[in-house]
Formats: C-alpha cells, sequence, structure tokens
C-alpha cells in the first residue's frame, strides 16, 4: 500500500467535491490530503487528493473518478511528479 | 418565445419521444402536472399506487422498449419513495430520467415541509443528478439528462426542480437531443484472433450489455463461427434464443450444470457486456484459474474490477463483435463439443431429478406458463426462489423480454415493472411469475393495472416461505428458520378480486392449463400456485464457492 495522489480538473459548482469524494468513501478509503483551488478558468477547479493504495485501488479510483461528469480530466500522479 | 418550467419540461419529454410517463402528483409537481393535464393527448401519464410501482414501470417500460424510461414524483416522500426503483435501474444498467419536484429554490435547506436533499440522498445510485436553480439552465439540463441517460452505459438521471422553477419563464430554445456519439472502438483485433485460434475450448460469456447494445445477432454469429458454447448472465438472458444449441443458458450461483461446468473447463472466455458479478463468479480465484479471459465492455471501470482479464476492451459490444468476427477464423474443436453434449446431457437428467412429470412444481408450472405464451411476450419477475426457476426454465427466445430485478435484486420490483412492460407492448398480454413474499411488497400496484385494463397474468409461486433465505438457513445455518416462515393466511384470490382483478386458486397443471387457455383481456388474472415449502432452487454453487463446491441435488 502506497500513497497516491490523483490530480482532477472539475466544474467549479457545488456539490462536485461531494461526488468525488463519496467514491473515495464507497470503497472506505481514506482520503490523507485534499487541495482544492479555483483556476485561471473560472468554471473549472483544480484538486489534489492523497490517498493510499495498491495498484488495484489507485487504477479503480482514477476510472470511477473519471466517470463522473462534472470531471474533465483525471491524472495519477507519480511520486516523481508530485516532487517536482 | 417564453415557456414557463413546467412547458419546458413537457417540450423537452416530447422532442425526446417520450409518449409514456409514470408517476404520482403531490404539492411540489402540481405546476408540472397542470401542463401534463393540457398535453394528455400527446403523453400519456400512468398514474400508479405508489412512487416506487411508477420508478420500477418505468424501468421495465425502457427495458422493454430499449428508450428511455420517465418517472415524475413530487417532493420529499415521493421522491423517497423512488430511490430503489432508481437503484434498480443502476445497478441493472436501464435508461431512466426520474424527474422529482422540490420546495422553492428560497425554501431549500431550511427542512421545509415535504423537502429532502433527493440529489444527495441519490447520489450513489445515478449516473448524474441536477438541482435546476435557476430556469434558465432547465432546457440544457433536461437535454443533458437524456443525452446521460442513454449514452454509454445507459443508467438513470434524476433532475429535480424546484416548484418556483416550473413556474418561472424563460426562453425556450427548443433545441433537439444531444446526438449520440458513436466512436469506432480501436482495438487491436490480429492479437484477440490470435488468441481465439489458439484456444481449444472457448466459451463466450454474454451479459446485459449485448442486449443494451442489440448485439444479439453479432453474439450468435460470433459463437456460430467459433463453435463456442455461450453461457449468459442473469441480465443477459433472453440474447440468444434458448433453442439454440450452444445456449448453455444462465451461469453462475444458480445456473446451469452445463453453463458452470464449461466456464470451470474452458481455456478461453470471451466475455461481452457483463461486470462478473459475485453472483455470477463465486469464488473469484478459482474463477480465473488457467484460462485467459477477453473482457468486452462499454464502461471502462468494470473492467478488471472483479475479475482480472488479459485482454481489456472498453467498447460498444456490437461494434467490438463487428469489427473483430470478420477477423477470426471458423474454428471446429470436437473434443470439446462432444465434452459440452455430455455436459448439457447430465444437466437433463439432473433436471429430471428436480420436478416429477405432472407435479405441481415450481418447474412443470414455469414450462406451463412458457409453453401457452408466444415468443414475444413479456415476462416479469420478482425476487427470489420463483426469479431463479424462471431464469432457468422459462425458455425465453428474444431479447428485451425478460424482466427481471439482478444487481439490485429487489423484492417488490415485479408487478411495476410489468406494468411498465404491458405499456411497452400496447396493453398487450404480459406474464408475472412472482412468490407470496414478493407479491406482497407492493401488491398495491394491482389496482394500476385493474384501472389501465392491463391483461397481466400474474402466477404466485406461493411456498408460504421467504423461499432463497428458507433454503440458505436450511443448508448453511442448520434448519434454522428464523422469520422465513410466513404461514399468512391471505386469500390471493378473493384479493384480487377485491382490486377488481380476476383471482384463481390452482392446485395442480390441468387446471392451471384451463386458467391459461381462457384468460379474459383487459383485465388482470392472478393465479395463487400452492407449492411445497421444501422446493429448493438448485444447482447451487455456494456464495463465495467454486464450481467444486456446487449442489446438485435432486
Amino acid at each position: 500500500m502506497e500513497k497516491f495522489t490523483v490530480e482532477l480538473l472539475v466544474e467549479n459548482k457545488y456539490g462536485v467535491l461531494n461526488r468525488i469524494t463519496a467514491l473515495y468513501a464507497k470503497r472506505g478509503y481514506n482520503i490523507d490530503s485534499l487541495y482544492v483551488h479555483a483556476t485561471e478558468d473560472a468554471s473549472l477547479s483544480r484538486m489534489l487528493i492523497t490517498s493510499t493504495g495498491d495498484d488495484y485501488i489507485r487504477i479503480q479510483m482514477v476510472k470511477q473518478i473519471s466517470k463522473l461528469y462534472d470531471v474533465r480530466q483525471v491524472i495519477l500522479m507519480t511520486e516523481v511528479k508530485i516532487k517536482i | 418565445m417564453k415557456l414557463s418550467g413546467a412547458e419546458i419540461v413537457i417540450r423537452q419529454l416530447e422532442a425526446h419521444g417520450v409518449t409514456t410517463v409514470f408517476g404520482y402528483p403531490g404539492g411540489a409537481v402540481l405546476t408540472l402536472y397542470d401542463e401534463l393535464y393540457k398535453a394528455s393527448d400527446r403523453i400519456h401519464h400512468v398514474l400508479t399506487a405508489h412512487e416506487q410501482g411508477a420508478a420500477h414501470a418505468a424501468d421495465g417500460y425502457a427495458r422493454v422498449t430499449g428508450k428511455t424510461g420517465v418517472v415524475i414524483a413530487t417532493s420529499g416522500p415521493g421522491a423517497t419513495n423512488l430511490v430503489t426503483g432508481i437503484a434498480n435501474a443502476y445497478l441493472d444498467s436501464v435508461p431512466m430520467v426520474a424527474i422529482t419536484g422540490n420546495v422553492a429554490v428560497p425554501m431549500l435547506g431550511r427542512d421545509s415541509f415535504q423537502e429532502v436533499n433527493i440529489a444527495g440522498i441519490t447520489n450513489s445510485i445515478v449516473k448524474h443528478n441536477y438541482v435546476v436553480r435557476d430556469i434558465e439552465e432547465l432546457e440544457e439540463t433536461l437535454r443533458e439528462a437524456f443525452y446521460i441517460a442513454s449514452s454509454g452505459r445507459c443508467g438513470p438521471v434524476l433532475v429535480d426542480i424546484p416548484k418556483n422553477i416550473q413556474s418561472e419563464k424563460c426562453e425556450y430554445a427548443g433545441k433537439s437531443p444531444i446526438p449520440a456519439t458513436n466512436t469506432p472502438c480501436v482495438f487491436d483485433i490480429a492479437e484477440i484472433a490470435d488468441i481465439i485460434a489458439r484456444s481449444e475450448r472457448p466459451l463466450i460469456y454474454a451479459g446485459g450489455g449485448v442486449i443494451a447494445s442489440g448485439a444479439q445477432d453479432k453474439l450468435l454469429e460470433l459463437s456460430e463461427k467459433l463453435a463456442a458454447p455461450v453461457g449468459l448472465s442473469l441480465m443477459g438472458l433472453g440474447a440468444l434464443s434458448s433453442d439454440y444449441p450452444l445456449n448453455l443458458g444462465l451461469k453462475g450461483m444458480h445456473g446451469g450444470y452445463a453453463s458452470n461446468m464449461a466456464a470451470a473447463e474452458c481455456d478461453l472466455l470471451i466475455a461481452a457486456g457483463t461486470r462478473f458479478s459475485d453472483r455470477a463468479t463465486g469464488d473469484v480465484g478459482e474463477y480465473e484459474k488457467s484460462k485467459t479471459i477477453i473482457h468486452i465492455d462499454i464502461d471502462n471501470a468494470e473492467i478488471s474490477k472483479n475479475v482480472s482479464s488479459n485482454i481489456e476492451i472498453c467498447g460498444d459490444v456490437k461494434d467490438v463483435l463487428t469489427q473483430l468476427i470478420p477477423k477470426v477464423q471458423a474454428k471446429s474443436h470436437e473434443k470439446w463439443t462432444t465434452r459440452i453434449t455430455e455436459l448439457v446431457k447430465e444437466q437433463k437428467k439432473q433436471e429430471q431429478g428436480y420436478a416429477v412429470p405432472e407435479a405441481f412444481s415450481p418447474k412443470n408450472i414455469i414450462e406451463a406458463v412458457c409453453n401457452n405464451f408466444d415468443e414475444d411476450t413479456v415476462v416479469a419477475t420478482d425476487v427470489g426462489q420463483h426469479q431463479m426457476w424462471t431464469a432457468q426454465y422459462y425458455k425465453l427466445r428474444k431479447p428485451r423480454t425478460l424482466l427481471t430485478s439482478g444487481g439490485l435484486g429487489a423484492m417488490g420490483y415485479g408487478l411495476g415493472a410489468a406494468i411498465g412492460g404491458c405499456f411497452a407492448r400496447n396493453k398487450g398480454r404480459t406474464v408475472l411469475i412472482t412468490g407470496d413474499g414478493s407479491f406482497g411488497m407492493n401488491l398495491n400496484e394491482l389496482a394500476t393495472a385493474v384501472t389501465n385494463k392491463l391483461p397481466i397474468v400474474i402466477i404466485i409461486l406461493n411456498n408460504q416461505t421467504l423461499g432463497l433465505p428458507y433454503q440458505w438457513q436450511s443448508m448453511f445455518y442448520e434448519q434454522r428458520y428464523s422469520q422465513s416462515i410466513m404461514n399468512r393466511k391471505t386469500d390471493f384470490a378473493a384479493l384480487a378480486q377485491a382490486f377488481g382483478a380476476r383471482g384463481h386458486r390452482i392446485e395442480n397443471l390441468k387446471s392451471l392449463k384451463e386458467v391459461l387457455e381462457n384468460l379474459s383481456d383487459g383485465i388482470p388474472t392472478v393465479i395463487d400456485c400452492p407449492i411445497g415449502g421444501d422446493e429448493l432452487v438448485l444447482p447451487m454453487i455456494p456464495p463465495g464457492g467454486s464450481i467444486k463446491d456446487m449442489v446438485v441435488g435432486g
């Protein structure tokens, strides 16, 4: 089990964070850290969510989050990328 | 042109080809119902006895027609009563748009009368949901809702429309529906053709995705070309005619001996439009053993979720099979074909042990019912033993003729679904096979069937127990029948008559056939069939077990 971070670009509106965190809750994965901010495009927010899990969990979370209609982009960050 | 929110809803329903909706009025949707009244020549609203029945009816209607089902309910209890129906549509990937009213926007969040946050409640059981807080967003929201419900992997979308939004006005653009996108799936066809060419014992495992994408002809073509037998998931039943010799029928916990043995013995499993539910696989470790798995599904998140596959193809089943079939070589494999024939013969022998000829047993009753109706007749079930017996013994010959709650396993689904299915067939003969437990959950919808003159034939396999819990307690809980023996005194024939339907209590096959041959049009008929309380659904692979644990009995 390793820490993993997903970077999301999402619609900047109410209820979106709720939909995303609900997916973590549904599978029982704790969110270790969460960072949300508006972007230069007022209609979008960026999120960084760090959680803990194995390959199966990482891939499942990315796939499940990708299905949400308020989510524009999902990137699974690597250790290296986070350090940069 | 300025239109009110309620008028926009009607216009959008019409734009999406909706002619029948199911629902139940209430304070927060009266403005919408006023417009429905005015549009009653174009949109037929079916009033049910309970919102849950309406949701199941919209689901049944959608499964039979392939169109998006629409259900309407008021705020608060109206909305919460939809929840089971929405969850059911979500787990079985049924296209549905649920429209709820809510208190006016300024009253939201104040715990107003009949207010619930239905968007919050349904978050995890919808593809998407909306609360329309601004009339300007209503048209676009409804277009998106219909698009999302019916695109990709289908499912329910909820649109919550506060009361003031229904009466406020705004400019209506009158845009047409969002067109479906059909991007062809890109995958390594040569690699897959090669894997198929090398396999000696191929098995196709087909699910509801085949029916949803209309790929039944392609499935048959692939099976014939590869001489590959086919096992079906519960949702896949009807994708192939039960007359087709290589159709091994239901696979999984209560699947047939042949399909489960074939799944254990195959060296290549081509899974098409299925999500490998735990009821279909049992012990996943055993299931994955010594075979190559090709998984085709439109939902990427289903691939390698429950079973890890060797080849992952995310795409529409019909599109994938259409591309694949011309590139695979026709196959024959005598040893495997012989083995399959042996397995089928063994299964037939076992089945004979489950029912004495002419006995008033579940198998014989279901076969008598099946033989009485043509292949286009829609058959609905509830959930429990009768559902599994129907899946095993009712000879389905066409897709979209079985309405059953697969993923959610919701008792009480059947009557509402049968009503929806009956409307989808222009009030043609429709069958519901149910149990005394399930029927007891939502029998209020008999009133709906009577009012609408629906010729639904309701067969109650009445064993005075909650059959599946009873069976599990018998097999795994040392016969401690905790709360599974009902011993109710309900007279279902008299109950049917009280609702204005026909009712019969039948105790042998001869009388059953007589009643079935003399059904009246324009009225539902309830046929109460008492069966033994100790009838088991067999074979059975215990939960989490594998083929080695299969209980054949008989």
